[in-house]
């Protein structure tokens, strides 16, 4: 029967009900299922949950892929708080954090990278370490270092193209590009701890050609939605013609106007 | 100027390129190279299986948007075909095993945030970065408004 260590209830209808709750939430604030989107949202977070804590990194590859997570959630979390800090904290009229925050806040966004340079060197948890999770585990590292290193040449050489000035920004960005690419040097020549360097090569051919074409799948899914939202737009009946004002309508509304906008006041004076 | 900037995504576009093209080299030279026709196979698996699960994920926020005046019909049975399409791809892809399209799903979830992780770290830098420039005060600024009382002296 269903239970709560079955992968199909722990993990992929908690994915389903986020999506409802998702649209729950994009509905009209005086629509009742507004008011479900939160209540469906954390009841699906706890399931989720509740999943990950009966069940261990070993056991299927949804509890491999939470443990994974949970992995990198302190890493991501630093970059994420320190990226907010330094924006918060510079000279933007909307930036209500003291200036002297912003060293710290670069400071995050780099531990954090640096962080899972340090998890690359030091031998990962039991829950990633084999099988399933260590591949997982392998291709989050191998995609996160190949869209660091293409997607911060692609910044920093747009700010050099920009012109502006914009050469601290520009230096700033190909230093993370050469830090990233370091790190995807170091795992593919000499592997990491735990991970032998022909694992990282298999991950590479068999992952990243894998998402590339996720990557393109999904954008033309979303494509296709937007097909489909147009098609539905452009069937739809034109709009009933409303019939001018009467003029007795008219003498009603120029009331409502003068009574308003005070007018007669002002004739009379 | 402009004429200039039209251009800027080109030579971008093609350091990219040159980029992923040089990181695959160098994994090709250290590994011995691959098969040609596993990585195009396992790109059209990703895209099937990418396609019904966004498909799917849409249908979903769909169904819960639902309301008296939306034109569900084209909306809601196309995205049922377009996931039942993809998914369908996807499991006869991977030889009707429904634990293959789990994992391979799990594989997709891992490597998309990995994704979003890598976009947000560049580009919260980057929006910290430019939000931080320094700029020389606009002299108009420091102008002092006279409230609509202007003299105007005209000179012969």
């Amino acid at each position: 029967m269903w239970s709560l260590t079955d992968p199909r209830v722990g993990f992929w209808l908690p994915l389903a009900l986020i999506c409802l709750a998702t649209g729950f939430w994009l509905t009209d604030r005086k629509d009742s299922r507004k008011k479900l989107s939160g209540v469906t949202f954390f009841a699906s977070i706890t399931l989720i949950v509740l999943f990950g804590v009966n069940t261990r990194g070993g056991d299927t590859p949804e509890t491999a892929l939470l443990a994974v997570l949970l992995h990198m959630l302190g890493p991501v979390t630093l970059m994420a708080i320190g990226s907010l800090i330094a924006t918060f904290s510079g000279p933007s009229p909307v930036g209500p954090l003291p200036r002297g925050w912003r060293p710290l806040g670069f400071l995050m966004a780099i531990g954090g990278l640096f962080w899972i340079g340090w998890m690359l060197i030091s031998a990962p948890p039991d829950s990633i370490a084999n099988g399933i999770g260590e591949t997982i585990w392998g291709t989050w590292v191998d995609v996160f270092l190949t869209i660091l290193i293409l997607v911060a040449a692609l910044a920093g050489s747009f700010c050099v193209m920009m012109g502006e000035a914009r050469h601290k920004e520009a230096i700033n960005l190909t230093i993370l590009t050469l830090a990233g690419a370091m790190m995807f040097v170091e795992i593919m020549q000499n592997g990491s701890d735990g991970l032998a360097a022909s694992g990282w090569h298999q991950i590479h051919w068999e992952q990243m050609m894998f998402l590339l074409g996720g990557l393109m799948g999904s954008i033309t899914a979303i494509l296709a939605f937007i097909a489909l939202v147009y098609m539905a737009e452009k069937r739809a009946p034109d709009p009933d013609v409303v019939a001018p004002l009467t003029e007795e309508e008219k003498s009603v509304v120029d009331a409502v106007l003068r009574l308003n906008l005070e007018l007669e006041g002002i004739e009379n004076d | 100027m402009t004429e200039e900037r039209e251009s800027w995504w080109r030579p971008i576009l093609l350091l990219m390129f040159l980029i992923a093209f040089s990181m695959d080299l160098f994994v090709w030279q250290l590994s011995g190279g691959t098969e040609f026709s596993s990585i195009v196979e396992r790109l059209i698996l990703g895209f099937s299986l990418a396609f019904g699960i966004t498909s799917f994920a849409l249908l979903l926020i769909s169904i819960g948007t639902l309301h008296q005046h939306a034109r569900w019909k084209e909306q809601i049975l196309g995205l049922l075909i377009l996931t039942n399409l993809g998914l369908c791809l996807a499991y006869w892809q991977m030889e009707s095993s429904i634990d293959a399209v789990r994992s391979e799903g799990v594989m997709l979830f891992s490597g998309m945030t990995a994704m979003l992780a890598a976009v947000g770290l560049v580009f919260g830098l980057l929006l910290a970065l430019v939000t931080g420039r320094e700029h020389i005060q606009d002299p108009l600024l420091e102008l002092n408004s006279t409230g609509g009382d202007v003299a105007l002296e005209l000179e012969d």
